[in-house]
């Protein structure tokens, strides 16, 4: 049985050897083959993403109007009328109460979620999965239920706060200028607060319990582990997390729209849905579009937040 | 003794308690949805007594005119159609990518990789106008296909993103001898990357069916005919007849319309979960 291994064996380096040729020459056509393997998607986002947003910096100084085909340059009016528009200025900061007021209830009511689920309990499975739920089901139908709990007449929420004698007339949910706005933000946190958990979860998880117990042994109390331990160990998690969740609160359309329109009084508006009355149900597309550039600047300054931190890691 | 109790009520119901409050704000909305699903309309519109069950025998009128009035059929069609198609486009540019950004080495790499990153962050809400226009430039105004068109937008980059994290678990070893044994690159993907990602294809589909289920910007801006229109644009918009919005029937709607997410959601809530720190954390 000894013979067939001896002729083998010298086959065998040859092999090997052909085969780091080939493999480098593999290496070597990386490139080229990348061109095949990567190209169609990059070609697809760059007509459906890069292309329009291009588009939109054209847009923004022209005189484009749904279904005229005409465009004329007109230099910088477009800006000069938002400037001039004081419902602009009053998306702008409605745009960033929305946001901040958002994830800080998000954060502030989701970090006790995510400690309540960061043990082992039976039916864990199923409860996350419930709690999850207003982050699944499409926000336009959800927010049809809420709309209904906020009417104006029937509104099942008034109906509990005046039994319990919280309130004592039927508030208008929708129709009056600073409670429109708690709605809408009531809405994003009720359907975003499940990500926040979750991901605050993630970030639980990754904290060894081995650090806890000696944090515990040196006579740490609940608040200073967290303080001192757990928050250190989660904040990079946390801090990307919270940064998503901001860019999307940021530039969120249907939980607005949905609810109130941008209404009552433009006391709603945020970016993506005056846009959308200007450049949409107004036709002035150019107008529409220098609004949501605005969006743009803060996106950059989140990004390079986020790439800073993410090539930290 | 109440001290005892207390206890025990710790011990056994301990970790359910910091959770109710949670549950009862998550699902209320639901439950409010089904209880008015079927109400009958001088029961949902009394305002005497407590709202919370029936006063008067269930109906199913709401469902009736939600299937007889409307083309709630067709959209729900439109939509399953639109979300099954973009998760075909979006895993055929999408794993070939991120295969060739998290195994290929060449110039670039890094850069197109943080470019696939990048245009997740763009929002519809800054790409709706142009695109209205350019879906209109190339002949798919008002169509269906004009979001096949253009979902994959936002599915292609959060699932390029994905799977690129899953192509990296791979181990390098089975690739370099499945080619020592004269396999392309091709061959290599096919046969060795592609079963072992499956876990991953299933988890892109998902995010790429959810996504693009809830999306509402796009319809709404794309699509004016009725009977192009996706459940989540539809339900919103054709319930609701001037000041007259027909609950019952509104309510049917998003009830029904929850089902197909709800059900791909049941039965993939670890891949789910996976994605969904997977996604913001990678």
């Amino acid at each position: 049985m000894s013979s067939p291994q001896g002729y083998a064996a010298p086959t065998r380096t040859v092999a090997v050897a052909s085969s780091r040729k080939s493999l480098a020459a593999w290496r070597h056509s990386d490139g080229v083959q990348a061109i095949f393997w990567a190209g169609p998607a990059f070609l697809y986002l760059a007509f459906f993403i890069a292309y329009p947003f291009v588009m939109s910096l054209y847009l923004s100084v022209s005189s484009a109007r749904v279904g005229s085909p005409e465009w004329h340059f007109v230099g910088l009016t477009n800006f000069q009328r938002i400037f001039a528009d004081p419902v602009f200025w009053q998306t702008v900061r409605n745009s960033f109460v929305f946001t901040f007021a958002s994830e800080l209830i998000r954060l502030v009511i989701g970090l006790p979620l995510a400690f309540a689920l960061n043990r082992s309990f039976k039916g864990k499975r199923l409860v996350q999965g419930l709690i999850l739920i207003p982050f699944v089901i499409p926000i336009a139908l959800s927010s049809l239920a809420w709309k209904w709990m906020f009417d104006s007449l029937y509104s099942v929420i008034n109906w509990m706060l005046m039994t319990a004698h919280i309130i004592d007339y039927p508030w208008q949910w929708l129709g009056e200028p600073g409670l429109a706005m708690v709605s809408v933000v009531i809405l994003n946190v009720w359907r975003g607060f499940p990500f926040s958990a979750v991901i605050l979860l993630a970030g639980l998880t990754a904290v060894p319990t081995e650090v806890i117990e000696a944090a515990k042994i040196d006579g740490a109390g609940p608040l200073r582990r967290f303080v001192y331990v757990v928050a250190p160990i989660v904040r990079p998690i946390l801090f990307v997390g919270l940064l998503y969740s901001i860019v999307f609160s940021f530039t969120d359309f249907s939980a607005v729209w949905l609810l109130t329109q941008g209404g009552p009084y433009n006391t709603t508006h945020v970016f993506g849905t005056y846009a959308y009355n200007v450049g949409i149900n107004a036709g002035d597309i150019g107008m529409g579009a220098s609004i949501t550039l605005f969006m743009f600047p803060l996106l950059a300054v989140f990004v390079i937040v986020m790439l800073r931190l993410l090539r930290r890691e | 003794m109440s001290r005892n109790l207390w206890r025990a009520i710790k011990r056994d119901y301990g970790p359910y308690l910091p959770l109710s409050p949670y549950l009862f704000i998550v699902l209320f909305p639901f439950y409010w949805m089904i209880i008015t699903t079927f109400k009958r309309d001088n029961d949902l519109y009394n305002l005497t007594g407590v709202p919370f069950w029936f006063k008067e025998p269930p109906t199913m009128a709401h469902v009736q005119l939600l299937l007889r009035d409307t083309l709630f059929i067709v959209w729900l069609k439109n939509s399953l159609l639109i979300g099954a198609c973009v998760v075909v486009v979006t895993l055929a540019l999408g794993l070939p990518a991120a295969y060739a950004l998290a195994r290929m080495r060449f110039r670039g790499n890094q850069a197109m990789s943080t470019a696939m990153f990048l245009s997740y962050l763009i929002p519809p809400a800054l790409l709706f106008l142009p695109l209205s226009q350019l879906v209109r430039g190339i002949g798919f105004g008002d169509s269906i296909w004009s979001l096949v068109i253009v979902y994959p937008s936002f599915t292609l980059p959060f699932c390029t993103w994905l799977l690129m994290g899953f192509v990296r678990t791979v181990p390098h070893e089975i690739e370099e001898s499945a080619q020592l044994d004269g396999c392309t690159r091709f061959q290599t993907f096919r046969m060795i990357v592609l079963p072992i990602i499956v876990p991953g294809i299933i988890t892109a589909s998902i995010f790429a069916f959810t996504l693009t289920y809830q999306e509402f910007i796009y319809a709404l801006t794309f699509i004016s005919a009725s009977a192009n229109k996706t459940i989540a644009y539809g339900v919103t918009t054709d319930l609701i007849r001037g000041d007259v919005f027909y609950w019952g029937s509104l309510m049917a709607g998003a009830l029904i319309g929850s089902v197909p997410v709800a059900i791909v959601y049941a039965f993939s809530l670890d891949h789910f979960i996976h994605g969904l720190t997977a996604g913001a954390l990678k």
